[in-house]
């Protein structure tokens, strides 16, 4: 078989990627599909919604006629299908923008936050997992055990609005709650569409600060409530590792402590990057509430208004990239979790 | 478990003491609310509006002019009422299904188990404004994309259980004494996979409250003037950035306090259940 002889000669990291490509194309199919029904359980008459309460029935029929949605529902999802293949994801009633132009507007905006809020949270999490476990009874170890019961209770919302009121209220140490930039700075020109790179690549010293210290309300709300789950899985995991036997060994043979805690958290770094993937796949939605109430612009903000007005093509598109963004983060999870662990048979 | 061992157990778990205390708070908010509240929770009163905690209105009021304090109390019934309909109604659904598609594995629970994961990684808050949208905006909705969401748990849950119990020698020794699928599903194997599934209930109750209150935050749950700690969050929201702060930070603190009397529940649940933690208090952190 020359083909699996040449297969096997692949390096590990090409094969493990090529088998995750390989199964994202039938998940984003199933997925395109399913979305496409469940919208189109929703309530409401696109056509009516669009032409307004004095719309005639003619009227509304022959719009329903240029929109397909007279089609019985196997030819509308056929159409659908091959729409999304060429990249097209309808027309918003609403932005009067082609809803791919609407999602790309925003996606930098939920994914800067999102990217942030996930470094935080991790390098949060792993550093008071490692050094609650090294030093079990001291300061950082009680305090991450009572973070760790109460930040599962804590809600999103009600965290952004208490650091609203200490951090810009009280103190005035943070900026005002709306949106990503001062109104009255220029945004840096729209490179990557997040503010913080494209201002650094731009020059713009003003334009960054802005952006930058806009994120830190938010960005520390998504932390603080996130990172007690992913803690307390590194804890669990990394206490593993650190109490197994090669760690003994290590330590017998007098290698430092720091090389025994960095090669004991590699031990334990593949429960973690699956945690990570679940919360970032999570956030996507979560993000709904904080990116409310930060003004923020961005995708969830987006689909509140889209599930507000019954707009079908961009509810469609929200839950398509949303889906194929939770089956990216998902895919990349599994080839760090299968890089990271090489026992992984692939 | 007799009532001393059970006391005992108790003293040494002052995180289950805290718990049981917190239930204890929010079972009486539930009976006499009438009572420990001085106001109604739904009368507005535009003379007394946005008053300081203190005096007549001890968490102050807000800009109706509606008492706080009573409206947190009476809030309890709501939120807890959701909560604990959807929980108990997916644990109702869940759980049979769980059980029959960990038992039979053909391609029907295949595809079930695909739609689960399906549901599972829809956003959580889109899913339930689209519902809500669906279903008109009633306490009954967000029980319903509650539910939608705790199904696939508890049946996961369920399914993960039974696929280990069914391989086990007294499951064959049943089917010999001439038990048919049904009694081995539901007498043989269930009894022995519910006990991850009592833990996961006082958890999933927490979430169910986290959930309710997210979802009238961002206006798809109950509705005004209806007592619910997420939405009387949502009314102060926009008075906190100009220094009003009590009337968001007192609905916070009780939903704090009442999903981390769950999780604290479950916690004492978890280490109750489990025969291999009894007495070992250090194993319990480990």
């Amino acid at each position: 078989m020359p083909l699996a002889a040449t297969w096997h000669r692949l390096p590990r990291f090409v094969r493990i990627i090529l088998t995750r490509l390989g199964m994202i194309v039938p998940q984003m199919l199933g997925v395109t599909l399913v979305t496409f029904l469940l919208v189109r359980l929703l309530p409401g008459d696109p056509a009516r919604l669009i032409l307004g309460n004095f719309a005639t029935d003619d009227s509304i029929k022959a719009l329903k006629q240029h929109l397909g949605l007279d089609q019985s529902l196997p030819v509308q999802m056929e159409r659908y299908l091959i729409a999304v293949l060429h990249g097209d994801l309808g027309m918003s009633p609403f932005t009067s923008n082609p809803v791919l132009t609407d999602l790309a507007q925003r996606a930098p905006a939920t994914l800067e936050l999102i990217g942030y809020a996930m470094i935080l949270t991790v390098i949060a999490a792993v550093s008071l997992a490692v050094i609650s476990v090294v030093r079990p009874g001291g300061i950082v170890d009680v305090v991450a055990r009572i973070y760790g019961l109460v930040a599962g209770a804590i809600p999103d919302f009600w965290v952004a609005l208490l650091l609203v009121f200490f951090l810009f209220h009280i103190l005035g140490w943070a900026p005002a709650p709306f949106g990503r930039i001062d109104a009255m700075i220029n945004a840096p020109p729209t490179i990557t569409g997040f503010l913080t790179i494209d201002s650094v690549i731009a020059g713009d010293r003003t334009a960054f600060w802005s952006a930058a210290s806009r994120l830190v309300l938010p960005v520390l709300t998504i932390a603080i409530v996130n990172t007690g789950a992913l803690m307390k899985m590194a804890q669990t995991s990394f206490r593993g590792a650190y109490q197994s036997e090669f760690v003994n060994h290590m330590r017998l043979c007098g290698v430092p402590e720091r090389r025994i805690i960095r090669s004991a958290l590699r031990n334990a770094l593949p429960p973690i990057i699956s945690q990570t993937s679940f919360i970032t796949g999570f956030l996507l939605g979560a993000a709904v509430l904080v990116e409310t109430i930060f003004a923020w612009g961005g995708l969830g903000q987006y689909a509140v208004q889209a599930v507000v007005n019954s707009d079908y093509a961009a509810i469609q598109g929200f839950v398509l990239v949303a889906s194929a963004f939770v089956l990216v983060v998902y895919s990349v999870a599994d080839i760090l979790y299968e890089l990271a662990d090489p026992r992984i048979q692939v | 478990m007799n009532v001393a061992k059970l006391s005992a157990f108790l003293l040494r778990r002052p995180g289950a003491l805290i718990g049981l205390a917190l239930l204890l708070v929010q079972i009486v908010a539930i009976l006499f609310a009438p009572y420990i509240a001085s106001f109604s929770p739904t009368d507005a009163d535009p003379l007394s509006s946005t008053l300081p905690p203190g005096g007549e209105h001890l968490f102050g009021t807000d800009e109706l002019g509606m008492d706080i304090f009573s409206r947190v109390v009476f809030a309890t019934r709501v939120n807890l009422l959701i909560s604990f309909t959807a929980v108990f109604v997916s644990l109702a659904i869940g759980v049979p299904i769980g059980v029959v598609i960990g038992f039979y594995r053909g391609f029907l629970s295949t595809v079930v188990l695909r739609i689960f994961d399906f549901l599972q990684s829809f956003p959580i808050f889109v899913l339930g404004m689209a519902l809500v949208a669906v279903l008109g905006q009633e306490i009954w909705s967000v029980a319903i994309v509650l539910t939608l969401l705790f199904v696939p748990m508890f049946a996961r849950l369920v399914r993960a259980e039974v696929l280990s119990q069914r391989e086990r020698p007294f499951i064959a020794a049943a089917r010999c004494a001439g038990a048919n699928d049904l009694q081995i599903m539901f007498q043989h194997i269930l009894p022995n996979a519910m006990t991850p599934v009592i833990v996961q209930i006082s958890i999933a109750i927490g979430m169910a409250i986290l959930l309710t209150a997210g979802l009238s935050f961002i206006g798809a749950g109950v509705r005004m003037p209806s007592p619910e700690w997420g939405l009387m969050v949502s009314n102060g929201a926009q008075q906190m950035i100009l220094g009003v702060w009590w009337i968001a930070l007192f609905p916070g603190i009780a939903i704090v306090l009442s999903v981390l009397c769950f999780a604290l529940l479950a916690d004492a649940l978890r280490d109750l259940t489990d025969p291999r933690l009894q007495g070992d208090r250090r194993a319990r952190t480990a």
